[in-house]
């Protein structure tokens, strides 16, 4: 059934496409997309936003020392603060009861100091924040690049040429995948905590951000390499597929031609996606003290630090989860715009759209 | 049958009256004493129920000659018996001994190196089989033969014990531990007087087993005891289980008194979140883990009357290693001691309450325990008081060792990272190059134990195993706890100083005839180690419990802690 | 067919052997990670401390060890843990899989229905304000630490609104099991499984959308249209069961991997004691035993699942059937 379906129209839309080839301006493709994509408001607003945030983080130092006039990477933990012209402690010590515990101080909404409050070592959670952000921002992305190319690439050989190479590929993924891979990071956390490790020409001490942009990047390959492998399998048996070997293409091209832009649309799908995914894992990585090093901040080690204070000051952990989820969207909205922009099946919509 | 449903009927309506006759009434006062007729209507009415514990993880084998967790510890009070036993008392009266299977406190014969333990009659292993001198002859072998932890540490002064630790599948301790079966008596010799031997003999690995306990770790099945209670199951994921030892008649209410509750259990495998919210809840009556501290601030208000809080004889400490640099500097060693500022460490820990600073390594009311604190602002006072920066950071110019790469060891814990973090922060304002490395918990301890690993600083803490002063000193700074190159080497600043080491051995001689002057000589050691700042010596903590709002009669014996079995929760 | 089969067993193998020997040398090359004085225990003489090594083999070459470790688990199936000595490791494997089972098929089932229904909800309101809200929804589902939510899950249902209407229904924390009582089972479950699913719907439900939108623009969804069919017809019918490769092969690893152990937050922090809770504290005793034991039987699941949603596109793909 659905196979007589499909055989109706058995040819490349895009070489039967003579609405696009039309359109088509003398400008070239590339101008039309950016054209395309200046004119999609939520596109740019996300992309505004994405910026302001950049932009706020990488003045992180000088909203530490001229605006909130703190040092977010030293304990303060007997540090007082004048709030309305009453004198605080940083970390208040429980006074009702038997006194036990001790809170730290809560959001001010104040820029000039504690605007999000303190975490348990009394240091300023929103210049921590601020700081972190680029360092979450630069191992989400640079992991998910990892990523993204290793899948695409191992997915594509894998379901491409099959045989050997997908069996191959294929087990590799699984080992990757069934790899317990918080072994290698407490692992690898007391090993580099005298020596480091050299591969070529770079070597990564305990402190490297590379460690987690490459584990993170590799653990997930599999998650992102299979779909793929799936989706070129299912390609490849496509009517205008299997047309074009017909008709004698040479398989370079199909691949180039008829393969490639499907995947690449899948992987765009993925960016958002693993660049959360890679946010949140960031932490975990952190936590066995592989990566971001303390006092050193990013967005997944302050929610691991808000961990312990859940249950009195829940904003440290949720700011912090709030700021990727914010941060994941805008480049998601983005994203999609330049998707939109790019994918030549879409050009199909310009008019109705 | 009929008579017997309803002389159930009966027993379950005497106690549904009993227990509302408690809940009427106010809870009494914990830990207060009572006097004896009272404490027999007390066994009646709070008798029975099951008591559910709850903790995050189990404390590994249950075998009580190898297991060296508080966790097992506390539980093992009402199942097992040493010849000698802690008194179930609180405050110091804890730290007493008391015969247990032994009638009395052993004769001493040959200047302290011959103890003759008379063995009680009629007493009764939970599988039924009487207690002889065979058990007791055999279960000093088997501490050597299963490898106990402490069997070259406490017990090597036996005599036979060396052949023991070589060998130990031949293990026989002939000429040291010799049973006369005429007389129901066990002789212990020693190569040489121990003031300490009671306390060791007190503990749950010289605990008395049936001669015929397999000479290998027992692992997830429990062997039978003389205790009030036995273990009826135990699956390290689910839960250990504990109920009333059948043969059980009690002998002594020092040593091992009767206990209320029918039942023990401890579940296993909630987070300490979780555990505090399942106590909250009433759906557990007590937390073997300390609650985590966002929740401090809510138990002590909300639930103030369930919470109890103990000093503790303990310590959290930082050891820096004297024999790399930059800490094999003393004048460097110093100044990071001057520069902490306890109070903070106490805040971060959860305030006044929970912890007190102190900069000597003897614990508050610990034997030979005197007020010395040198690393603070007005020393004179020997209580510490404040940082002294200026103090820190001169010594800090003088020692040339501005600049220096340090790396903090911590666990991955929350509270031992944070002080981790405070302390990194601290070395980093000294001019340090500091770093932290939190590491798994569970690693933590041996690594920073083995020289290999070349740690500089680390975060750890220590708990006394007996009331005796060489159980800090010698055992954390003596000579003889340094080795190597190996993960055992529990000296872990590495610190070795020949003529105090002498100091110490002194002192334990002497502690056997004159512990008074032992203790003094205590103190002086405590001073002089201190002065040395092998380590840095942070706060003594206190001791939270949080029990279920049922839970009555709670006493905190300071050897065991909280003692589970004389808690009533009906 | 059978051929097939036995050509996935023995690639299986070969998985499980890959990963145990990667572990285990992983293990043994971490400083710190002789389990001797962890087992002989704190203070221990060197004389004990040797006795300990000897006794359990730790003097004796790697690959005598991981033959040992390896016969001990696959032909005798008596290994023990270090950690909790004299535990054996397969029947705590054994018990701690219905747990497993019991959350990652509730949270599977949730996935799917919520992820499918967010994916066709915001495919079909393309460019809505329904689609971009439930795509919002969505991410923040996936930034949300997986700890982290079940944690204020906790916070809420057991602490904070226990005793309002809302909440008191909600039992202690910990595993009851199915056939015990099927109504407390169901109760103790229900919070992990949404806890365990948000992060999956939010998945799910945008890799789904896309290749809707993406099937749309096929040439036989658009023969369909032209034929009159209804958009929903059109969309249940045809473009569902093609886009459903992705979905389905996502599914596959993730269900594989939390079958294996891979809930493993999860399940801490509700006090599920599942397979996942069960490797959780091996990696964090280092307790090689259970380690290799739970790796071995993750990967078996990783492996089986695969096999599965292999078999699952011929299936679905009318294209790939077509051949």
């Amino acid at each position: 059934m659905a196979a007589s379906e499909t055989s109706i129209a058995g040819n490349d839309p895009r070489q039967a496409d003579p609405v696009g080839a039309k359109r088509r301006p003398a400008a070239g493709p590339w101008a039309t997309a950016f054209r395309k994509l200046v004119h999609d408001k939520a596109a740019m607003a996300a992309l505004l936003v994405f910026i302001l945030i950049v932009i706020g983080c990488s003045f992180a130092s000088y909203y530490a020392s001229h605006v909130a006039h703190t040092f977010p990477f030293s304990s303060n933990l007997q540090g007082k603060i004048v709030i309305d012209g009453v004198e605080q402690q940083i970390i208040a010590p429980s006074t009702e009861g038997l006194g036990l515990g001790s809170t730290p101080i809560g959001p001010t909404w104040k820029l000039q100091g504690y605007f999000l409050g303190a975490d348990d070592q009394g240091r300023d959670v929103f210049a921590r924040m601020l700081y972190g952000g680029l360092n979450s921002l630069w191992i989400a992305s640079a992991s998910t690049v990892i990523c993204l190319l290793f899948a695409a690439v191992l997915g594509v050989t894998a379901g491409f040429f099959g045989g050997v190479a997908d069996a191959a590929i294929s087990r590799i993924m699984d080992v990757i995948w069934a790899f317990p891979i918080f072994l290698l990071a407490i692992s690898l956390s007391i090993v580099l905590i005298n020596s480091s490790i050299n591969i070529g020409p770079i070597v990564i001490r305990a402190g490297s951000l590379w460690l987690p942009i490459f584990i993170i990047g590799i653990v997930y390959v599999p998650y992102v390499a299979r779909p793929i492998r799936g989706q070129v399998l299912s390609l490849k048996n496509s009517e205008f597929v299997l047309a074009a070997v017909g008709l004698g293409v040479p398989s370079h091209r199909i691949l180039w031609k008829d393969i490639l832009p499907n995947v690449a649309t899948t992987l765009i799908v993925f960016v958002p996606l693993m660049m959360a995914l890679n946010m949140v894992t960031e932490s975990a990585l952190s936590f066995l003290s592989i990566g971001v090093q303390p006092p050193d901040a990013s967005w997944g080690t302050i929610i691991q630090d808000g961990q312990n204070l859940l249950y009195s000051r829940p904003m440290v952990a949720l700011a912090p989860g709030i700021a990727i989820a914010v941060t994941v969207l805008t480049l998601n909205v983005f994203g999609d715009g330049v998707r939109d922009a790019l994918d030549p099946r879409s050009k199909l919509r310009i008019g109705g759209d | 049958m009929k008579r017997a449903q309803w002389l159930g009927v009966a027993v379950v309506a005497i106690i549904v009256v009993a227990a509302g006759a408690y809940f009427m009434r106010k809870p009494p006062e914990p830990g207060g004493g009572t006097p004896a007729p009272q404490e027999a209507a007390k066994a009646v009415e709070h008798r029975g129920g099951t008591m559910r514990l709850v903790a995050v993880g189990a404390g590994g084998t249950i075998d009580p000659q190898i297991n060296y967790t508080l966790q097992y510890w506390q539980l093992y009070q009402g199942l097992y018996d040493g010849l000698l036993n802690f008194k179930k008392g609180v405050g110091e009266e804890g730290f007493k001994v008391v015969p247990d299977l032994a009638e009395d406190m052993p004769q001493v014969a040959d200047d302290g190196k011959t103890l003759i333990f008379k063995i009680r009659k009629g007493i009764k292993f939970s599988n039924g089989q009487d207690l002889t001198t065979k058990d007791v002859v055999a279960s000093f072998q088997r501490i050597f033969k299963v490898s106990s932890p402490t069997a070259g540490g406490f017990y090597s002064g036996i005599v036979g014990a060396d052949k023991c630790l070589a060998e130990p599948a031949s293990c026989t301790l002939e000429g040291g531990v010799v049973a006369d079966e005429a007389a129901n008596t066990v002789t212990l010799h020693l190569t040489q007087p121990d003031a300490e031997i009671y306390y060791k003999l007190a503990v749950p690995h010289a605990v008395i087993l049936p001669a015929d306990s397999p000479a290998k770790d027992v692992g997830t099945t429990a062997l039978p005891g003389t205790g009030a209670y036995m273990v009826e199951s135990y699956d390290p994921n689910k839960q250990l289980k504990i109920v009333r030892n059948p043969h059980f008649k009690e002998w002594s209410k020092d040593a091992q008194p009767d206990g209320y509750p029918d039942v023990v259990v401890m579940d296993f495998g909630l987070t300490d979140e979780a555990e505090v919210t399942a106590v909250a809840n009433d759906q557990a009556d007590w937390a073997f883990d300390p609650p985590p501290a966002d929740r401090l601030a809510e138990i002590g208000t909300k639930y103030k009357d369930q919470v109890h809080v103990t000093p503790l004889t303990a310590m959290w400490y930082a050891p820096m290693n004297v024999n790399i640099p930059p800490f094999n500097n003393e004048k460097a060693r110093q100044a990071v001691s001057y520069a902490i500022d306890r109070a903070a460490l106490v805040k971060l820990f959860g305030g006044d309450v929970l912890a007190s600073p102190v900069c000597q390594i003897l614990p508050p009311g610990f034997p030979g325990h005197v007020d010395y604190c040198p690393f603070t602002k007005n020393p004179e006072a020997n209580k510490w008081s404040a940082p002294d920066m200026d103090k820190a950071k001169a010594l800090m110019q003088e020692s040339g060792q501005i600049g220096q790469p340090v790396t903090v060891i911590s666990e991955d814990s929350a509270v031992s990272k944070s002080v981790g973090t405070y302390l990194q922060s601290v070395l980093n304002e000294l001019g340090f190059k500091a770093e932290l490395k939190p590491i798994s918990s569970n690693i933590q301890f041996t690594y920073i134990q083995n020289t290999n690993n070349k740690v500089q600083i680390s975060v750890t803490q220590w708990y006394q195993d007996y009331p005796a002063a060489s159980d800090f000193l010698n055992i954390l700074f003596g000579c003889d706890s340094f080795h190597e190159g190996s993960d055992s080497s529990v000296n872990i600043a590495g610190f070795c100083d020949k003529e105090i080491d002498a100091k110490m051995k002194e002192a334990m001689k002497v502690a056997v005839t004159d512990p008074k002057k032992a203790d003094e000589m205590w103190a002086g050691i405590d001073r002089a180690v201190t002065d040395k700042a092998a380590a840095a010596i942070l706060f003594t903590p206190k001791h939270v419990d949080f029990v279920s709002k049922r839970l009555g009669n709670f006493q905190f014996n300071p050897q065991f802690y909280f003692m589970v079995y004389q808690a009533w929760v009906q | 067919m059978l051929n097939t089969l036995i050509r996935r067993l023995i690639q299986m193998v070969f998985v499980m052997f890959g990963i145990s020997v990667i572990v285990f040398l992983i293990f043994f090359a971490t400083p710190g990670s002789d389990p001797s004085a962890r087992i002989a225990g704190r203070n221990a003489s060197p004389e004990v401390l040797a006795a300990v090594r000897k006794d359990f083999g730790f003097d004796r070459p790697l690959y005598v060890q991981y033959g040992l470790m390896m016969k001990k688990l696959l032909v005798t199936f008596d290994l023990t843990s270090f950690q909790n000595r004299g535990q054996k490791v397969i029947p705590q494997l054994v018990q701690a899989t219905p747990v497993t089972l019991s959350l990652v098929i509730g949270g599977a089932i949730l996935w799917v229905i919520g992820g499918i229904g967010v994916g066709l909800a915001a495919a079909a309101t393309r460019g809505s304000v329904i689609d971009r809200g439930l795509m919002i929804l969505g991410l923040i589902g996936i930034s949300m630490p997986v700890f982290w939510l079940g944690s204020v899950m906790n916070l809420i249902t057991q602490s904070r609104f226990h005793d309002t209407w809302m909440f008191s229904w909600v039992p202690a924390l910990g595993y009851k099991p199915l056939l015990e009582s099927p109504w407390e089972w169901f109760k103790t479950m229900l919070i992990p499984w949404i806890s365990l699913a948000i992060l999956y719907i939010g998945l799910y439900g945008r890799v789904l959308r896309a290749s809707l939108i993406e099937a749309n623009e096929e040439d036989y969804i658009r023969t369909a249209r032209s034929k009159g069919l209804t958009e929903t017809r059109i969309m249940l019918r045809h473009a569902l069961r093609t886009s459903l490769i992705t979905f389905v092969t996502l599914f596959g690893l993730d269900f594989g991997a939390l079958v294996g152990g891979g809930a493993l937050l999860t399940e801490v922090v509700f006090g599920l004691q599942g397979v996942g809770k069960l490797t959780y504290d091996s990696l964090k005793s280092l307790d090689l035993p259970v380690i290799l034991a739970s790796v071995i039987y993750a990967s078996f699941f990783v492996v089986g699942a695969n096999f599965v949603v292999d078999m699952a596109y011929a299936i679905l793909d009318p294209r790939v059937r077509g051949r």
